[in-house]
C-alpha cells in the first residue's frame, strides 16, 4: 500500500492526518502537483492511495474512510453524512475561500465566504452537545473536517468568536499531534502561503451562486447573498 | 431528479414502504425524515441508508477495499458529474472509459450501488452522444448497456439505444 501526496495540497493534509490517527502502516511518497499517479485519470489527482489489489483511490475522503476502516473504526451513517457534506457543500466554498485569501490576498473576505458553512457546523455542534461531530469519540468525520478547515481557521485573520462550539471543537483538533504534524508536512510552516503554488494550478472556482437557479451575479465576491 | 432516483432505488431494493422525502436549499439536497433519529441529508447518505434498510450490504462492497472504491464513485458522482460543464464531461467520459477497460462493474466483478449512481449520473451525457461519439467511449457504453439491462433494475430513466457492433471502421467527419 502506498500513499502519494504533494506539498501545499490541502487535500493531502486530510489523508496525512487520517494516516496518523488511524495508525495504519503505509509508505508515503511525495510527488509534484502535476504528477499523474492514477493511470486512468487524465488530470493529476492527489492524494492517491495505491491499494494492495493494485487499484487506486483518488478521493481524499474515500482514502481517509478506508484508513479508518482498516484500523477497525467503521464510518457510521452520521459520519458518512458529514463526509458527504464536506465534499459537496464545504469544499466548493473552501476552494473559493482559499482562492480569495491565497491568490487575491483578500484574507478579510474569507469569513464572509465561509459564513454559511460555519453556521451549519455551529448549529449542529450546539444541537448535538457532544465534543465531537458524531459523539463522544473522534471519528473520521472530525479528522477530515479539522484538516479541511485547518489552513483557513488557523490563520489569524479569521475570528471564530461568535461561534463558540466550532471554536472549542476546532481547537481540540488543532491541538492534536497528528494534525500538527500533518499540517507541518503540507504547509511547511508557511500557513496559507504554503498553498500558493498549488492554488495557482487550480482552475478558478465557479461561484456557487452561478450553479444554482438564481441568476448569476456579476461580482459574487462582494456577496450580499448568504452561502446556502 | 434526486428524489425520483431514490424512489427507483427503493423499488429496485424491494422496500415495501416508500419513504417520504423533502429537499433543502437551492441545490435541492434530498432529506429523509427518520423515525429513529435525526433526518438524513444528502443523496449518498440516504442511498446507503436504503441499502442497509433492505439488508443488501454487499451493494456497498464486500471488502474494505471494495467499500472504499464504491464510496469513491458515489462521491465522484455528486461532486464531479453533477453540474459538470461540457468540457469536464469529455474528460469524465474519457477517464471512465479507460477505467472500465478491464472491468465488468465499477467495483470490479460485483454489481454495486456505485454502478447505479454513475449510471444515473452519466445518463444525460450518454443520451446526447452521437453514434460516433459512443464508439469513442466503447467501454462506457458496454458497461452502460449492461447496467440498464441489469436484472430487476427498473429505472426512471428512458433506455438508450446502444449499438454493440462498430458501424464506423474509422472516424468520419
Amino acid at each position: 500500500m502506498k500513499l502519494f501526496v504533494s506539498e501545499g495540497n490541502p487535500h493531502c493534509l486530510k489523508v496525512l492526518a487520517a494516516l496518523q490517527v488511524s495508525g495504519v502502516q503505509c509508505d508515503v511518497q511525495y510527488v509534484n502537483h502535476d504528477e499523474r499517479v492514477v493511470p486512468f485519470l487524465s488530470r493529476p489527482a492527489l492524494p492517491a492511495l495505491l491499494l494492495p489489489s493494485g487499484l487506486h483511490l483518488f478521493s481524499s475522503n474515500a482514502i481517509c474512510r478506508y484508513l479508518f476502516e482498516v484500523s477497525g473504526q467503521d464510518c457510521s451513517e452520521l459520519c458518512g453524512q458529514w463526509l458527504e457534506w464536506e465534499a459537496t457543500d464545504l469544499q466548493p466554498v473552501l476552494l473559493q475561500a482559499l482562492h480569495t485569501a491565497v491568490l487575491q490576498g483578500k484574507g478579510s473576505e474569507v469569513s464572509q465566504v465561509l459564513k454559511g458553512s460555519l453556521n451549519h457546523l455551529e448549529q449542529s455542534l450546539s444541537k448535538g452537545n457532544t465534543p465531537y461531530l458524531t459523539g463522544d469519540a473522534v471519528s473520521v468525520a472530525d479528522v477530515v473536517l479539522w484538516a479541511a478547515l485547518y489552513p483557513v481557521l488557523s490563520d489569524s485573520s479569521l475570528a471564530l468568536d461568535e461561534r463558540k462550539c466550532v471554536k472549542t471543537w476546532f481547537d481540540r483538533g488543532a491541538a492534536t499531534q497528528s494534525l500538527q504534524s500533518a499540517a507541518q508536512k503540507v504547509l511547511q510552516g508557511k500557513g496559507l502561503q504554503g498553498m500558493k503554488n498549488y492554488m495557482q494550478r487550480q482552475p478558478a472556482p465557479q461561484s456557487s451562486q452561478c450553479r444554482d437557479t438564481q441568476p448569476c451575479n456579476s461580482s459574487p465576491a462582494e456577496g450580499e447573498e448568504s452561502e446556502r | 431528479m434526486a428524489l425520483r432516483e431514490l424512489s427507483s432505488l427503493e423499488k429496485y431494493l424491494g422496500l415495501k414502504k416508500p419513504n417520504k422525502y423533502s429537499t433543502q436549499g437551492d441545490k435541492k439536497i434530498p432529506v429523509l425524515q427518520n423515525n429513529n433519529g435525526p433526518p438524513l441529508v444528502g443523496l449518498v447518505t440516504i442511498a446507503c441508508h436504503l441499502v442497509k434498510e433492505a439488508k443488501r450490504p454487499e451493494l456497498l462492497g464486500d471488502s474494505a477495499e471494495s467499500r472504499a472504491v464504491v464510496q469513491q464513485w458515489l462521491e465522484h458522482r455528486v461532486t464531479k458529474l453533477d453540474g459538470c460543464t461540457k468540457e469536464d464531461m469529455k474528460t469524465i467520459l474519457k477517464d471512465l472509459n479507460l477505467y472500465l477497460q478491464d472491468k465488468v462493474y465499477l467495483a470490479g466483478n460485483q454489481f454495486t450501488l456505485a454502478d447505479v449512481f454513475i449510471y444515473c449520473g452519466v445518463h444525460p451525457l450518454i443520451v446526447d452522444l452521437a453514434v460516433q461519439e459512443k464508439e469513442q467511449y466503447v467501454n462506457v457504453t458496454r458497461w452502460f448497456d449492461h447496467i440498464q439491462h441489469h436484472l430487476g433494475l427498473k429505472h426512471h430513466l428512458p433506455p438508450v439505444v446502444v449499438l454493440r457492433n462498430r458501424i464506423y471502421t474509422s472516424r468520419h467527419h
